[in-house]
């Protein structure tokens, strides 16, 4: 039995650390542009050169970033396809009823929590949120950028939409991103202050128990039923080992 | 002939000079007894002589003023030659003109050419009588009641007693030929905002003691350096004008760029801002293409054929000192807040049915932000590498037409030509990338108008949705333990 199972690959973890950058360039050059009347907006903006050189750089980091996600879909399209990857990242029937599941847990309902493949559905949405979101991003920072360009095919009503729809999806992105991916991966206390596993590319075992009851029956070849079981035990065996050590002392 | 007659009085000069003291007591004693017989008729009010063309001249001396002028011991003998005990010519003259040119005559003969030439005044009129115009002393001094020219019995005023000479036509006279009309208006002066001042306030070296002699090459550098009177208190508007391009014209020796006096006038300064029409007419004498445009414009139209007092004349964008390059960046970018002084303004543009929104949109558009953005950049040294569209960029300049009526389809008409300047590979659909300065609606730009109210209605739904997400699994969390 490994203590230790490998999560991400040596690809996903580059991907990721390519999106943390360009992301954060993108949030600080965007958010400045969008609140340009603010006064950190202005200070940001004067100390990197000018509006000008804020905007190069925007449009610098989003053209790495369609790039970044051109690859990423292009590796899972691939992965899935051809070389015949678990498609675990699409979600299923089965997110919906574990998101419904859950809320009974957190209100007592339920005794455990939802068990989850290799991502449970917070991580599925927030996923799926970030792709389509940035591909929305991209689509409408394009039509942004060279707005001569595209009115060749198609209104003009369509510039002003594309402002509407960009800024306020970078909003979408960024609360998906700093309150719900910086949650679950800092501050959820089942991980803090860190959850490491995009970083290393492994996940400890006891954690898989916890949070991917289902992927790990899967690679153990045992019944989710049983892992519980066993996990119970275990607990109970620790919190003994425990209150003996503490007579013991007395 | 003139030279010969100087000469000839040259022994009466000395006479009245050296002789006089000595003479006057014992010939006021003499005479004393000729002033009574000459006044027995001449002090008679109503007197008066008729020359062959009809005029008439009083005949009759106030003989209270007489006593109290500066001849006033001189026996009456001593200017009427002519006249004396028992002599009492009869003389025929033509006019009236010729009367008084004859009759000054006799003063010349104490009061020298050369003595009089001193005062710039008279070097004038000499200058003038030597070309044929005759010099009539008793025109500027009177005849009877001369006074004294400083001192006792000099005019009440500094005032009165400038206008003494410059109440007529008085002219200056400059090297290169030109000639420059010194007469005051004692009226538009009066009326004038400086018409509680003394002369002397603005014509500072100037007074009843003296009056200096500046020799000028030209009319406007007469012009220009008089204007230097106006900076000495005026002192805020002076450094003012420094910063503006006609005080840069000037000092790269464009000569005829305006200077105080060429827009506000001398003499008859008027209130500013009081009658904008004219305001706007002393722009045309030198901006007269400007001007003919801004006339035919929206504003132009309503000032002068409604007398609108609400619409911008010249000084309301360009300023009345600190006039700017209007081709500079720094005016550029201060386009949008001139045209906001009453665009943005409801109780200015509100009566004519006009949005105060104009503003703000463009503010918050793509080339406001970016405006907006350079203008804080140049403060940082950092200078904007392209010009970016202003209001007046789509509007026009002087000759802005109306956005409501019929002209409003020459502006959208316009539009794609002005877009072009910048983006010339922009076809017809780019002008629609602008919304017009309305914010979207159902009817103009639905597209936009539905894309922001679900954005409206998602966000806050999802920021509800995650933090109960968190706060859930924190308490769940929190229970197991």
């Amino acid at each position: 039995m490994k203590d230790k199972y490998r999560r991400f690959s040596t690809a996903r973890i580059i991907e990721h650390l390519v999106q943390i950058a360009t992301f954060s360039v993108l949030v600080a050059t965007g958010l400045s542009q969008k609140f340009y009347s603010f006064d950190i907006s202005v200070w940001f903006i004067l100390k990197l050169g000018g509006i000008d050189t804020v905007r190069i750089i925007h449009r610098a980091a989003g053209l790495l970033f369609a790039f970044a996600a051109i690859v990423h879909i292009s590796a899972g399209v691939v992965g899935i396809i051809i070389r015949k990857w678990q498609p675990s990242i699409i979600i299923t029937k089965n997110d919906f009823t574990d998101a419904v599941h859950n809320i009974k847990y957190y209100l007592g309902i339920e005794n455990f929590p939802a068990a989850s493949g290799k991502y449970n559905y917070t991580q599925k949405f927030e996923y799926w949120g970030i792709l389509t979101g940035g591909l929305l991003m991209m689509g409408t920072g394009a039509v942004l950028w060279q707005p001569v360009f595209f009115t060749r095919f198609m209104t003009g009503e369509l510039v002003p939409l594309a402002k509407v729809l960009h800024s306020e999806e970078a909003l979408v992105v960024l609360l998906i991103i700093a309150g719900w991916h910086i949650y679950n991966a800092i501050f959820s206390p089942e991980v803090f202050p860190l959850n490491v596993s995009i970083f290393t590319g492994y996940i400890p075992r006891e954690r898989m128990v916890r949070e991917h009851l289902l992927e790990l029956a899967r690679l153990e070849g045992r019944t989710p039923e049983e892992l519980r079981e066993q996990m119970q035990k275990d607990a109970i065996q620790e919190r003994e080992a425990e209150s003996e050590e503490v007579r013991r002392r007395d | 002939m003139r030279g010969m007659r100087a000469n000839l009085f040259a022994p009466a000069l000395f006479f009245v000079l050296i002789l006089l003291p000595h003479a006057a007591g014992s010939e006021q004693f003499l005479s004393s007894g000729e002033i009574q017989r000459c006044l027995g008729c001449h002090a008679k009010p109503g007197l008066s002589i008729t020359f062959q063309n009809n005029e008439t001249q009083a005949a009759s001396v106030d003989p209270g003023k007489f006593k109290g002028s500066v001849h006033g011991s001189l026996a009456c003998s001593a200017c009427h030659a002519d006249f004396a005990e028992g002599k009492h010519p009869a003389r025929t003259f033509k006019s009236k003109t010729q009367y008084r040119i004859k009759s000054a005559l006799v003063c010349r003969r104490c009061h020298t050419d050369e003595q009089i030439k001193k005062s710039a005044v008279h070097a004038e009129l000499l200058a003038e009588e030597q070309q044929g115009k005759a010099l009539v002393c008793t025109n500027c001094h009177g005849s009877h009641a001369i006074a004294r020219i400083s001192g006792k019995g000099a005019p009440a005023s500094e005032e009165q007693y400038c206008m003494r000479c410059h109440e007529r036509r008085t002219t200056l006279r400059f090297k290169n030929g030109e000639r420059r009309a010194l007469k005051v208006d004692l009226l538009l002066l009066k009326t004038s905002v400086h018409g509680k001042l003394d002369c002397s306030d603005c014509h500072f070296g100037f007074s009843s003691d003296e009056h200096p002699q500046r020799n000028f090459r030209t009319a406007r550098d007469f012009t220009l350096a008089s204007s230097e009177s106006c900076r000495r208190c005026h002192f805020d508007k002076y450094t003012k004008t420094l910063e503006g391009i006609h005080y840069a014209l000037l000092s790269s020796g464009r000569m005829n760029a305006p200077v105080c006096i060429d827009c506000h006038g001398s003499h008859e300064i008027a209130r500013a801002g009081r009658e904008r029409t004219a305001s706007a007419k002393r722009c045309q004498r030198c901006h007269s293409k400007e001007y003919d445009a801004y006339a035919k414009s929206v504003h132009g139209n309503a000032l002068f054929n409604e007398h609108n007092q609400d619409v911008p004349v010249c000084a309301d964008c360009h300023t009345a000192h600190t006039i700017l390059d209007p081709f500079s960046m720094d005016y550029r970018e201060r386009i949008p807040e001139m045209c906001s002084n009453c665009h943005a303004k409801k109780e200015i543009v509100g009566k004519y049915g006009l949005s105060t929104d104009v503003v703000k949109t463009y503010l918050s558009d793509f080339h406001g932000v970016t405006l907006g953005l350079y203008k804080k950049q140049r403060g940082e040294n950092y200078k904007p590498g392209k010009p970016i569209a202003v209001c007046t960029d789509c509007h026009g300049r002087h000759n802005i037409t109306s956005t409501v009526g019929p002209d409003a389809t020459i502006v959208k008409k316009n539009l794609l030509k002005r877009c072009q300047t910048c983006h010339p590979d922009a076809n017809e659909h780019f002008p629609d990338t602008w919304l017009s300065h309305y914010g979207p609606s159902l009817t103009r730009a639905p597209l936009v108008f539905i894309a922001g109210i679900i954005f409206k209605i998602f966000i806050p739904i999802m920021i509800l949705g995650l933090v109960l997400q968190v706060l859930l699994h924190i308490w769940r969390y929190a229970i197991n333990r």
